[in-house]
């Protein structure tokens, strides 16, 4: 097992171990727009720092742009079957949005957080695709990215295909149509609803966290344009009271200024780590997905395999020319058969044990959120109590004169 | 005479001895009657006063927003010169002319409005006060009816008459009349300070009104916010799931918070603003009024001229229309003397008005100010603490 460091705020952090512990160590950086109009694009710099011998050298600099990223999280999620594969930040659908800064620093964040998810997890460190990402060169990449075929361009829409696939099958069953083809499994059904209940319970919680945001930046703007019209007011007056006007309109505006900061913080300390685990639960319906697909497999080929058997004897006794043929194609599913219990029972194992870190690092990540929003709430408020305070006095003293 | 204040809408009992000559008024119990269209609101008025003048030490009668209309139109008309304390704007929107916060803050500015009316040393001894405060409904609903041309008049046309007088002064300006403006450079000063003081007024008022928006829009996020909370740990069970709970609670306490300062906010800073650019609207009124008696005074004193010089001619000529002529002179005279008494007085009343005006305001702006910057700092102290009391249990979770 190689320790690596966990870089989550996007700075790669030096290796503290001495040089002969393996490290492996990315960051992504330096976001800087390419390109002209429709075609234009973001690149980032992707910085690996490693003593690993599977790599080229200590230190390796690369460019690579958002469709890259898509390009490893779809290979891994087809070749580790049963791994939460680390979420991506979503493709901004509004143009305009697409190159605002607030935009660009949340999507390199989120791409940093999951080159480094991928970088520390024990199975998906090996991946020679991952190698391949943070090394190749640019024209590499390039023609790698463009030889995707058919099931690796399939997007999360497609994902959602093949789990819709599997419900309208259940459907099929309680029906009547099908053999039952869901496990019949306590504790994982327990584990899905508690899956699908959390996706919900998530995205209300993460769109409410979003508007609370807008309403800091609200408030702000209108606390501004308030104290520069009370500014005015204080210099048309003149005299004792128009100097306390004014003093309480600068006020304003510093206040201002500190509940867009906090809207700020909000959103990249706050908002952003919970959309970030509603990815991370829609990552594990996916696997829940792959999980009922290679179950199904292995429930139909033990079905063929049982009826391919069946007509062997039958062939068998009738001492048939085509027992051959049969035998053949038997043993043939026998393998594949034995091959797709195998992978079913893989991902099986393996999701137990994804199961498990996932909690643990998701009760660390929320419970570092929720500490962030409390504190930048509480750090907030103590500001702008401490800023009307400060005024108080003055303010007595013209309202009693 | 001396008169208690009441500001809160809240009749106070007299502090002083019996003997003491005392008004007291206060507005309450807004009651909603009437029906569909004709639904309308009516407030009980209660007058306690050992002043001889009125009936008894203790009157109530019910009055409602157009009753208040009357006798602002009264006062207006006879006493000018004075600032006649503002109403508050009749509500356009159908909506909202009935809901409990715009019938709280109605009553209170109309109480506010007959308080200043008794506080006020010329205002308080007008008959039209009286009536008002004590004459029963149908009394009340008769004079309602009974008015005639320029009581009818509504903000509206006095705005008419200050236009007139502005256009007045463009004419001058383009050479077609005669200067109809006083050169008064400090009563120009005022003027000047009066427009700016409007502008900057309500351009503070409306933005204070947003703040108040903005606050309870707040206030409905981190409630929704609390409640959205509350289920994710709902959903989690162990001690996350405990943390995520109290943190929604404390939310959506915090929501509370909010929507009640965003009351205050409305109720002491946001009224008071709102009262401030009426009163000057008020000012501006009895400018247009002086610009009027000045104009009237002018016009007079130039016919008057003319007569005179007529007369002259006549008596030369002996004419036998010098009798008339004299006769109109006279009249004319007299008229043009009541108007520059008329106009005089308007002046004199004007520059004790606003030295009345500057130190009311001065003190009303003052605890205006004062309110918000004390309840924006309750308000922040109380978020402050309640996010406090919540650290140590998130540390415990973040580090676990």
């Amino acid at each position: 097992m190689i320790a690596t460091q966990r870089s989550v705020s996007g700075s790669s952090q030096s290796p503290r171990s001495p040089s002969s512990q393996p490290y492996l160590s990315v960051s992504v950086t330096d976001p800087v727009k390419l390109g002209n109009g429709v075609q234009a694009y973001i690149s980032y710099r992707v910085i690996t720092k490693t003593n690993l011998p599977e790599y080229q050298g200590p230190e390796k600099i690369v460019i690579r742009r958002y469709s890259d990223f898509v390009w490893l999280h779809d290979r891994l999620f087809e070749k580790y079957k049963g791994i939460f594969i680390p979420p991506l930040p979503e493709k901004s659908a509004v143009e305009k949005f697409r190159f605002s800064a607030e935009f660009i620093e949340m999507r390199r964040q989120a791409l940093d957080i999951f080159v480094n998810r991928i970088a520390l997890h024990h199975e998906l460190q090996q991946s020679e695709d991952l190698r391949t990402f943070l090394q190749a060169d640019e024209e590499t990449m390039e023609r790698l990215r463009s030889q995707e075929t058919g099931i690796f361009k399939k997007k999360p829409t497609d994902f959602m295909q093949i789990f819709k696939d599997v419900q309208s099958k259940v459907s099929d069953v309680v029906l009547g149509k099908e053999k039952p083809v869901e496990e019949s499994n306590p504790e994982y059904e327990k584990l899905k609803h508690y899956i699908f209940e959390l996706e919900n319970h998530l995205a209300e919680a993460q769109k409410h966290a979003y508007r609370l945001v807008k309403r800091h930046r609200e408030l702000g703007q209108s606390l501004s344009d308030f104290g520069k019209a009370v500014k005015l007011l204080g210099a048309c007056e003149g005299n004792s009271l128009g100097k306390a006007f004014s003093e309480l309109g600068t006020k304003s505006e510093t206040l201002s200024v500190k509940l867009q900061k906090e809207a700020h913080q909000l959103l990249m300390n706050f908002e952003e780590p919970l959309k970030d685990y509603v990815r991370a639960v829609q990552s594990i319906k996916a696997t829940i997905a792959e999980r009922a697909n290679a179950f199904r497999r292995q429930c139909e080929l033990a079905e063929t395999t049982k009826l391919k058997e069946i007509n062997l004897n039958k062939l068998t006794l009738m001492r048939s020319d085509k027992v051959g043929e049969a035998e053949i194609e038997y043993q043939e599913l026998k393998v594949e058969s034995e091959e797709a219990t195998r992978m079913f029972e893989m991902i099986v194992r393996l999701m137990n044990e994804e199961i498990v870190r996932f909690q643990e690092q998701k009760t660390l990540d929320m419970g570092i959120a929720f500490h962030e929003f409390a504190k930048g709430q509480a750090r907030l408020a103590n500001g702008i109590a401490n800023a009307w305070r400060s005024l108080i006095p003055k303010l007595e003293a013209c309202s009693s004169s």
